[in-house]
Formats: C-alpha cells, structure tokens, sequence
C-alpha cells in the first residue's frame, strides 16, 4: 500500500522532486536554473538538496564547463521510485475522501 | 504520517506546477528558437521558388547560408553557456552533432552526383527527406519526441507533395505545410509547451 513519504512531504523537496522526476531518466538540471525555476535561496535550495541526497533519492554532480564550476542534480531511480509512491498515496487520500 | 486531503490536494497542485515550470525552461531552450527560423526560411524560400523560379539557387543558398551561420552561432553560444539541462556526455556530443550534420551534408551532395535528379523538385525532395532523417535521428538520440514526430510529420508531407500535388504546386504546398510544421513546432515548444 502506497505510503507517503516524510522526507519527500517537506514542500520545497516535494517541488525539487517533482521538477527532477519531470526529467528523464539520466537527465541533469543545472542548480542555477533549478533556484530560478523554484524561486528559492543557494542556502535553502542546498539543505534540501542535501537532505535527498543523504536519503539517496538524488545524485549531485560538480563539474566543470567552459572553465566555471557548475553543479547538476538528478533524481535518482530509488528517488523516482519515492516520488511515485508518495504522490500514490497522497490520491489515495484524496479518492478516500471522496467516498 | 495523516495529512487531510485539503493538504494532499495542495500538494499535488504543487507538484504539476513545479513539473509545469521545468518542463517550460526546456521548451523556451535554444532548439524552439532555431525550429522557428528554419520555419520561416522553409516559407519564405518555397514562396520564393515559386514566384521567382529563375532565382531558386540564389533564394536557397542565401536563406539556408544565413541559418547554418546563426544555427552555429547559436549552438556555440549555448555551448559555451551550457543548457539549464544536461544530458550525459552532452559537452562532447555538441561537437559530434556538428560532425554528423558537416558528414550529412557531405554524403546529400555525394549522393546527388551519384543519383543524378532528372528536376528541382526531385533534388528539393531528397533534400528536405534527408535533412528530416537528421531530425529523426536526432529525435531518438536525445529522446527529444518533438523533433523525432517533427521529423516525421515533414517527411510525410514532403512524400505527399512529390508525389500526389502537381509539379507547379510542389512548392505553394510544401510553404504552409512543410515550413508550416517546422515553424508551428518552434512556436508550440516555446510559448505553450507545459
């Protein structure tokens, strides 16, 4: 039975996972871009993303491109697999109040 | 962990508007802009072709140098920038993208000399197939759906004109319809793709 998730609840992680998921698999989102899509602060955006990734539910990658340091984040598959579940079961609630 | 469904409801409605919002920085990247402009070149250089038929070299080597020289500026700006998103290995593939349209357009005009065309319109055919065969592939490597349906849509119309509309329309039916698509695709990718 789908279980909602207590890491992934959290409001800011619950968008971070929601904009990562709606990539594909393997695909990477810039952190700069990712702040101005979820209108978030270095600091904030970072805690949260650390939190996931300390739950395994996101990979982080520092590198390089054209000489200036860059960091991208995925969702991870055990992270994908989360989301599904947690948005799973928050219809449930929903279907389950409707009768 | 009991949450009421006010509060499921809410976040699921974050969720879609943070999928919406990613989904937006993808569209509104580079590829709808160049989509846009190749489909204004498709129009304009079809409408041309077929009112000032005695210019067709000029209209499509002018149009076309124009958009391979700001699609390669382009490409190298974002390149350098980098895309808001990553797909692996994606800093060597720019270079290996540019080679395989170099190779593509090599092999076209290999090909041609091989395959001698009888007329224009058999040359723009092939032309406009093979150049849709890049789209295709390029679709399917990057699991860009867009230009893999893209591709696919203006190899089909391109077939239809060649072979179902008269000669003398090839091109007025090959404007709206095959730039049409290519153009459409760009604005719908950039301004209402969610």
């Amino acid at each position: 039975m789908a279980q909602l998730d207590n890491i992934i609840h959290q409001t800011v992680r619950l968008q971070i996972m929601s904009a990562l998921v709606a990539l594909d698999p393997g695909e990477q989102v810039d952190f700069v871009y990712m702040r101005k899509i979820l209108n978030l602060t270095d600091g904030n955006l970072g805690a949260h993303l650390t939190k996931l990734e300390n739950a395994g539910y996101v990979k982080i990658e520092k590198t390089f491109i054209a000489r200036k340091p860059r960091t991208f984040v995925n969702a991870t598959g055990k992270g994908r697999d989360a989301f599904d579940e947690h948005i799973a079961a928050l219809k449930k609630i929903i279907e389950g109040s409707k009768k | 962990m009991d949450i009421s469904k006010e509060e499921a409801q809410g976040s699921l409605e974050q969720v879609q508007s943070a999928a919406d919002r990613t989904r937006k920085t993808i569209a509104s990247s580079y590829d709808s802009y160049l989509l846009i402009m190749w489909g204004l070149i498709w129009i304009v250089a079809f409408l041309g072709t077929h009112f000032f038929l005695a210019w067709v070299w000029q209209i499509w080597i002018s149009l076309c140098g124009i958009g391979l020289i700001v699609t390669f500026l382009v490409s190298w700006q974002q390149f350098r920038k980098a895309k808001p998103i990553k797909i692996p290995a994606s800093e060597k593939i720019g270079w290996r993208i540019f080679l395989f349209w170099s190779l593509l357009f090599a092999y076209m005009f290999i090909w041609l000399s091989i395959l001698r065309p009888r007329h224009g319109i058999q040359i723009n055919a092939f032309m406009c197939t093979t150049i849709m065969f890049a789209y295709v592939v390029t679709g399917l490597w990057f699991r860009s759906y867009h230009m893999l349906w893209l591709g696919i849509a203006v190899t089909c119309i391109t077939l239809v004109g060649f072979y179902l509309i008269p000669t003398d329309y090839y091109c007025l039916w090959m404007a709206p319809t095959g730039g049409g698509a290519i153009l459409g695709t760009g604005l719908y990718t950039r301004f209402f793709w969610k």
